[in-house]
């Protein structure tokens, strides 16, 4: 490294030089013999073709997946080590559910902030297709006995309690909080039965994230941040083609246990389970400058916040699964001395459209800014023009791991693209997560 | 109103033979054109709401107990009167080929199990409709002399010719885009669970071969039925004081059949239809306002 060390704390802007991803896929379809390592993998080697990264040693490559297979405990430096960077490149594995992207983005970018290292890669993969499937939980529990057993006679009173059964039934992995016992779906479903969330206002929204996001494929916007992945170009969950008619006409699908026959999310105002990896390339801007890569775009903020969704302190403190995020933006705002009208742009990862038009609903709210934020006033309205301009994950779709990433690199293309002189050059990113919590983040030109 | 209004108290329930006796002299009817309907009042004087009818009716139309007496229900407490009326001589045709074309409830006051409450029923007017003679039948329940519930029963005696009063025009509107809510299930024995507990023991809603003698290929689910049971799709989970539902039927739902439920709600109100399992074909047309 050419950049002179310093033994100060300084804090260094983090640039985003830009990023890749492979075309998302529904669950079980055009991906469905593909690995996350492998997914992750050609994530990666697109970024490195992309910014002649070859045999360089990059300062960490952080990345993560939700559904993992136990093998899979190195992941990421395993995919490093499958790409064409340096093998000296260390990565590590995180977890945060549907905030590992965005929060690995942030450890990268710290890093960077604190000079501990000068460049970096933040990014994220899932697959619900090639998802790990566990031994019968009892099995297990046998074959772990077995093990242990000294004698032939210990091992054949252990194999005895083997029945047939057990191996017919695996334990799957499941799209539910396990402290609730509720899907994500139904947790939106309630969470869009508190806020009066309306079902066309949901399909409203999941209608003009497929066409915000067919408008940003036919213009191009997509030709330097996504490299193709067997034989896919293009997110196969969008629907260009698609009506309100069509929206209407499906049923919901979370209500059965939360809200019988009152239900509003569908599978066309739910994101679909999907495939995919994405990745983003950030550093110190020295380290641009000497390879002469044009910076789209900076990460000055982030927040995370949880919420306790399962009324365990009292059920005053009860708050909707996937609200962190609303409370984290403020928080954020605070920090920086900004208000929520101060952005060119709002991603807000549409994880439900519920979820979206809740977060906003109750930063309108002046019961819930004044009780539940301590705000004076409540942070507002924003212009719905400037949401999600490009599409978001109903459209899209969403590995969990991976949205994260998708975000950044296309929200710092946005504010790269704007003009100079125009706007605030300011960007918002919100993501909920399983558990209850939210991170949020903000770009800034 | 130029006559005088008359008045007939109606103590009992009419058992099944009863019915078959006034619907066959009923078929003699023979009125020629009607101008107004004769105006008379039935009431039943003393009835108090039965928590066990309640929850069986509740059960067979899929209300929730939590939303307390069905909206629809008093309806059940003035079928004695409805039958009553139409066997009579007031009434000047007969019930069974008389087609249900719409229903409109206003519930002022919450009902409760135990209350005892008086049931009215008046003759209505007359409208024209391009099928034939339509009337009106008003009924109303009071609750210590206050009217609590009321609702309008809209009849058509279908090949009426010169059909006499206001022509029809239905109240509910057709423009708003509805969604997909929920899927039913009409099963084969639903139209004979419903008349075990209505008492409405109308053949054309009891077995196919009964229904064909009144010319439907299938026996039909009673009207009342499948309102009801699209309405506790789309009620709110808690109990209304105040709320209005009117419908319009628009074609027979022929047992058994999977039907769909399609609503627009906005606060305080929706629109809802029942449909056929494909969505395509709408079975009825429905506004409820809370």
């Amino acid at each position: 490294m050419t950049t002179p060390a310093t033994s100060t704390t300084s804090v260094r802007r983090v640039a985003i030089l830009g990023g890749n991803r492979i075309p998302f896929a529904r669950s079980n379809t055009v991906y469905s013999q593909a690995s996350n390592q492998e997914m992750l993998t050609a994530t990666l080697q697109g970024l490195v073709d992309r910014f002649n990264l070859h045999g360089e040693r990059l300062g960490d490559v952080v990345a993560g997946a939700v559904m993992k297979h136990s093998r899979d405990f190195n992941l990421v430096r395993e995919s490093v080590l499958s790409t064409t960077l340096a093998p000296e490149t260390p990565a590590f594995d995180i977890q945060q559910a549907c905030g590992t992207g965005l929060e690995a983005a942030m450890l990268v970018a710290n890093k960077i902030a604190l000079g501990h290292i000068e460049s970096g890669i933040a990014g994220g993969v899932d697959t619900t297709s090639d998802a790990p499937i566990a031994l019968n939980e009892k099995l297990r529990k046998i074959l772990l006995d077995l093990s242990r057993a000294k004698t032939a006679v210990q091992r054949l009173a252990v194999a005895s309690r083997i029945r047939p059964a057990m191996l017919v039934q695996p334990a799957l992995p499941r799209n539910g909080e396990p402290r609730t016992g509720l899907s994500m779906g139904e947790h939106a479903e309630l969470m869009a039965k508190e806020w009066g969330i309306t079902r066309e206002a949901q399909d409203a929204l999941a209608l003009t994230s497929h066409q915000n996001l067919a408008r940003a494929y036919e213009e191009g916007f997509f030709t330097d941040l996504m490299t193709p992945f067997k034989g896919v170009t293009q997110d196969n969950n969008l629907r260009a083609d698609l009506t309100v008619e069509k929206l209407r006409s499906l049923k919901p699908v979370f209500d059965k246990k939360v809200a019988p026959n009152q239900g509003t999310l569908t599978a066309g105002n739910s994101t679909p389970l999907t495939d995919g990896a994405s990745a983003v390339l950030l550093a110190s801007e020295a380290w641009a400058a000497e390879r002469n890569l044009p910076v789209l775009a900076y990460i000055t903020h982030s927040e995370v916040a949880a919420v306790d969704f399962f009324g365990q302190k009292d059920s005053k403190s009860k708050e909707g699964l996937l609200m962190a995020p609303a409370y984290a933006v403020p928080r954020m705002l605070a920090r920086a001395g900004l208000t929520l009208q101060d952005f060119d742009y709002y991603e807000i990862h549409e994880a439900f459209a519920a979820q979206v038009l809740c977060t906003l609903g109750a930063w309108q709210d002046k019961v819930f800014c004044r009780d539940k934020l301590g705000l004076a006033k409540p942070l507002g309205k924003i212009d719905m023009a400037k949401l999600n301009v490009h599409g978001s994950s109903l459209a899209a779709g969403h590995p969990f791991a991976a949205t994260g990433g998708r975000i950044v690199a296309s929200l710092a293309k946005m504010l790269a693209q704007q003009g100079k002189e125009q706007g605030t050059g300011r960007g918002l990113i919100s993501i909920c997560a399983a558990g209850g919590q939210g991170v949020v983040a903000i770009l800034e030109r | 109103m130029g006559s005088r209004m008359k008045t007939i108290e109606v103590q009992h329930e009419p058992g099944l033979a009863s019915l078959l006796v006034s619907a066959i002299a009923g078929s003699r009817k023979k009125p020629g054109i009607v101008k107004k309907l004769p105006p008379v009042t039935l009431v039943r004087r003393e009835v108090v709401l039965d928590a066990g009818h309640i929850a069986r009716y509740g059960a067979i139309c899929g209300f929730d107990v939590a939303q307390g007496v069905p909206l629809m229900y008093p309806q059940m407490l003035s079928f004695p009167l409805v039958m009553a009326y139409v066997g009579s001589a007031d009434c000047p045709w007969p019930a069974l080929g008389t087609v249900h074309l719409a229903n409109a409830i206003e519930q002022k006051k919450a009902l409760h199990a135990g209350d005892s409450v008086r049931v009215e029923l008046s003759a209505g007017e007359l409208f024209a409709h391009e099928k034939g003679q339509g009337f009106t039948l008003d009924l109303r329940i009071l609750r210590d002399g206050e009217l609590v519930w009321q609702a309008t029963q809209s009849l058509l005696r279908v090949g009426v010719k010169e059909a006499q009063g206001k022509p029809y025009a239905s109240h509910i509107r057709a423009d708003a885009p509805l969604s997909h809510q929920a899927d039913l299930a009409a099963p084969a024995n639903i139209g004979r669970r419903y008349a075990a507990i209505s008492g409405d023991r109308n053949p054309i809603h009891l077995t196919a071969l009964t229904a064909k003698l009144f010319g439907f290929k299938r026996a039909i689910a009673h009207g009342m039925w499948t309102k009801a049971r699209a309405l506790s799709c789309v009620l709110p989970a808690y109990p209304l004081e105040q709320a209005s539902v009117a419908v319009d039927f628009k074609t027979p739902l022929f047992l058994p059949a999977g039907a769909s439920v399609w609503t627009a709600r906005t606060a305080g109100a929706a629109l809802f239809e029942v449909r056929d399992a494909k969505g395509q074909k709408p079975h009825l047309r429905a506004h409820l306002q809370y």
